[in-house]
């Protein structure tokens, strides 16, 4: 006799599959795409109206304003993501490799503590402290020097962008550096490599996939900021985040800004696929 | 050799001005909630608490503190049931379409905050949705289902995968193994979750300011304020935020770095 | 004749297109410790959790007492386990890691407490029942693993590799303390291994395993006299294989030498046959006994008071001698030494396949 197991549907499993699949697809996958479809919508008289047409995206794409405001936004993001990645290097080099075992823990755990406290209120802090008579300034003046207008330019911007991506490339980078193995820099200096250029030539090809998933999350994270062009670089030139919010705050112009928003998403989309893929690609030697 | 260290000053003395650029707002922040001066600089002004007072008699404040306070409790409770449904799917099984299943649990932090925050203003608008807390509760969950996920699946990481089984061997059923055994073992990850998912939303404004209309959260008077003048008040308020965040952070961190308890040697 | 406990009945498990055990047919009786033991992917561990229930057999039927498991879900069963990893739950202490299955049955505080602690004493470590499991040593996690599986009073016990993990002190003592405790409790014991020691020290039967299939089941006697085939006699345990032709004198001609078996066989047949290394002897020189063949000794391995000498005979044919350290007195043993071997040839098994 042969016996088969029935097969019937496992409500477990089921049960605990369905929750994020409902949520997300209701709340995430819904109002992207929503978006999306918005983007052909047509605004009239301050009342948006469903429909299918291209003039949003006639309109935005034939604008210099919308092309300014793309690259400019290109060019702070590649500029945000390389100085991050300069300036939390050589901390993530000394944690990784000189700190303790106990350091390094401590140190991620305070560095986690800023990643989780209200970014708004960071940037609003350094408004204060980089403003004309704020605390740099007024140090400045004691020496001498000074004052120097560090708000309202592409400099205050970078600082913005270096509060909010600095915490997550140290912590990465760090991850990273630390996970690769030591006994190759070791057989590096064993074969008379000098420290720098075993940085160079060994270290960073090794950590190489960590390091790039830290850049492209500087890249994502300023390339879609809002906070730190508004506040500390006064917004003019517009970067396409604070394009988005003028279009849809004060011209209730959904559409246009979801046309904005869409262009910002594919960049996006492209930066971090080709910086994953070259990341991955294995070192053909 | 004096060349390593050297080296090693020269490193220290680096990450800890890293250290130092990235702790300043916080602790400027606290020092001027105390300054006198409503345009903080050196030298300080003298010590005072009428910010904090100022702050704190502003029903507009304690209206949005309440908002915030409620927003952030039902946003942990929700994102961290998700975040467990999410992490113990992937910890158990396998299926087609499990790669999709990933993505779309990880994705959200992925994608511009601004742009998801216009994106669920129009959706929820066409339900006639947004202008309500509940609304900002909905989009801020979504944000941190992902962080509770991942925070749960780590601790997942540690189960002895026969323990479950080991379970069922013992005649508790699914449902009655997940009570019993499931749960009290990933206890600590479901806390620290709960912090850490209430931290990030009590501190997400861009969302909440798009999509909350009238009904404000901490952040969104904040940004309110910001958007005006500069007025120290903001300090006050942003030095309470960042004792909430820090507060819930460290003990999120606390839980889920005390490691599993691993039998001692033999 | 008592009903079998436990019936495979064609059962044949795979995995995609791996077909971890092929259809397999054996009974389990009542009240025996019966072992499975195998290399690893034998398909041991494959059939102790479809026993379990945590595999679902593709064919065929498992019955416990009488009845069908197809569809029996793991926890609807009661053939408790003792797990390789012991599986202990880390946030109960001793006595409610114990408790868990009478709780699941639902037997009150009180009388589960008392019952908990009445294993754990009779394990010997009711001293730790309060303790937290994480901070007892390996042997004393075993037996709270092991109170916990037999507390509910099952008629079987099903045990995967549980001394795996434990020094080797350790391991001796605790097959004293399952062998005993079976006796006692009279129930079955199901246990897979891949040591032979283990197998042959406690279990009544062994089934050996390779590939998905059953090579043999027998006593561990029977198994080590007179092995089914080549497998179960390479893999178990010391023996000298060899392998040759019957001349016309109905004797067997190999590479080692000719020798000479019981029974009949006829000139031509190719036979292969196994002598146990403890039932060979050594001589330094030329016996007057039967099958004698010279061969070099090249090494020798000391293990408590037996001694396995190796040697290589002719034809490239691999020896092994297991005797007693004493009985080697007035034996040279420098490796390349040649000595005279022989056996008996009622000790000589001749091996099928």
């Amino acid at each position: 006799m042969t016996t088969r197991p029935t097969t019937k549907p496992d409500t477990y499993a089921i049960a605990w599959r369905l929750p994020l699949i409902i949520w997300q697809g209701l709340f995430f996958v819904g109002p992207l795409l929503f978006m999306v479809a918005m983007s052909f919508f047509l605004v009239k008289n301050y009342r948006m109206e469903v429909a299918f047409q291209f003039s949003n995206w006639q309109r935005m794409l034939s604008k210099d304003f919308f092309w300014d405001a793309y690259f400019f936004t290109l060019w702070l993001a590649l500029l945000a993501t390389i100085i991050t990645s300069l300036v939390a290097f050589p901390a993530s080099y000394f944690l990784a490799f000189k700190a303790s075992e106990r350091l390094r823990r401590w140190a991620i755990f305070f560095l986690i503590i800023p990643f989780f406290t209200s970014y708004l209120v960071r940037i609003f802090a350094w408004q204060v402290i980089l403003a004309q008579s704020g605390v740099i300034n007024a140090g400045l003046s004691y020496l001498g020097l000074g004052p120097w207008q560090m708000l309202n330019t592409q400099f205050g911007t970078m600082v913005g962008y270096l509060v909010l991506c600095l915490p997550l490339a140290v912590i990465l980078q760090t991850f990273s550096l630390a996970n690769i193995d030591k006994r190759l820099v070791e057989a590096a200096h064993n074969l008379g490599c000098g420290r720098l250029r075993t940085v160079f030539t060994v270290v960073i090809p090794l950590a190489k996939t960590g390091l790039v998933v830290a850049a492209v999350f500087c890249f994502i994270l300023s390339f879609g900021d809002f906070v730190a062009p508004y506040y500390l670089g006064g917004s003019k030139p517009p970067t396409l985040s604070i394009m988005i919010v003028d279009t849809s705050k004060s011209g209730q112009q959904w559409p246009r800004a979801a046309v904005v928003a869409i262009t910002m998403i594919l960049t996006l989309l492209v930066v971090a696929f080709s910086a994953i893929g070259f990341a991955y690609r294995k070192r053909g030697k | 050799m004096k060349d390593d260290k050297l080296l090693r000053w020269v490193l220290t003395f680096y990450t800890a001005l890293v250290f130092l650029f990235v702790f300043a707002p916080i602790a400027a922040s606290l020092v001027f909630s105390f300054n006198s001066d409503r345009f903080p600089t050196i030298p300080l002004g003298s010590f005072t608490t009428d910010w904090y007072v100022k702050a704190f008699s502003n029903p507009e404040v304690w209206d949005a503190a309440l908002r915030s306070l409620i927003v952030s409790s039902v946003t942990a409770v929700i994102a961290t049931a998700i975040g467990f449904s999410a992490a113990y799917t992937d910890y158990r099984y396998d299926f087609v379409g499990k790669k999709a299943f990933l993505i779309l649990s990880l994705l959200p932090p992925t994608i511009p905050l601004i742009i998801l925050a216009l994106a669920m203003l129009g959706w929820l608008s066409m339900f006639n949705a947004s202008g309500m807390t509940i609304s900002i509760i909905i989009a801020h969950t979504v944000l941190c289902a992902p962080f509770a996920m991942a925070v749960i699946r780590l601790r997942l990481n540690q189960m002895d995968p026969n323990l479950e089984p080991a379970a069922w061997n013992l005649g508790a059923s699914e449902w009655v193994t997940m009570k019993s055994v499931v749960i009290p073992f990933t206890l600590p990850s479901i806390i620290a979750s709960l912090c850490l998912t209430a931290a990030v939303s009590f501190d997400e404004f861009a969302v909440a300011w798009f999509v909350s209309g009238l009904n404000k959260t901490v952040p969104v008077v904040i940004l309110e304020i910001l958007t005006g003048n500069i007025d120290p008040q903001v300090n006050a308020i942003g030095t309470a935020v960042f004792l909430v965040s820090i507060t819930l952070v460290v003990i999120a961190q606390v839980l889920v770095l005390r490691p599993a308890k691993k039998p001692e040697a033999a | 004749m008592a009903e079998p406990l436990v019936v495979f009945e064609n059962v044949v498990k795979r995995f995609g297109t791996f077909e971890a055990v092929k259809r397999m047919n054996f009974e389990i009786r009542e009240g025996e410790f019966l072992a499975f033991m195998g290399p690893s992917g034998c398909g041991k561990t494959t059939t102790l959790r479809m026993l379990a229930g945590l595999e679902q057999p593709t064919e065929g039927d498992i019955r416990l007492a009488g009845k069908s498991l197809v569809d029996v879900k793991p926890h609807e069963r009661d053939t408790p386990m003792v797990w390789q990893s012991l599986a202990l739950f880390p946030f109960l202490n001793a006595r409610e890691n114990v408790e868990f299955g009478l709780k699941m049955r639902g037997m009150d505080k009180p009388a589960r407490r008392k019952k908990a602690l009445d294993w754990l004493e009779r394990l010997g470590i009711g001293e730790f029942a309060e303790r937290d499991v994480n901070s007892l040593s390996g042997g004393q996690r075993q037996r709270v693993a092991l109170a916990r599986a037999l507390v509910t009073e099952p008629k079987i016990l099903l045990l995967d590799e549980p001394l795996s993990a434990l020094d080797a002190h350790l391991v001796i003592r605790m097959q004293g303390v399952l062998t005993k405790l079976q006796r006692e409790l009279g129930i079955t014991f199901v246990y897979v291994t891949h040591s032979q020691s283990e197998a042959f020290a406690m279990a009544d039967r062994v089934v050996i395993m390779s590939k998905g299939e059953i090579a043999q089941i027998g006593s561990a006697r029977d198994i080590y006299r007179t092995p089914a085939s080549r497998f179960v006699a390479e893999f178990v345990g010391r023996n000298n294989i060899f392998a040759g032709t019957v001349n016309s004198a109905g004797n067997v001609e190999t590479a080692a030498g000719t020798f000479t078996l019981d029974g009949k066989a006829r000139p031509g047949e190719k036979v292969s046959f196994v002598v146990a290394a403890d039932v060979v002897s050594l001589a330094t020189s030329k016996p007057a006994a039967p099958n004698v063949f010279t061969a070099q000794l090249i090494s020798e391995e000391f293990v408590g008071s037996m001694v396995t000498l190796f040697f290589e005979a002719p034809g490239d044919t691999e020896i092994k001698v297991q005797v007693q350290e004493r009985s080697l007195e007035g034996i040279p043993r420098e490796p390349g030494q040649q000595l005279f071997l022989s056996f008996d040839p009622s000790h000589a098994h001749i091996l099928k396949g």
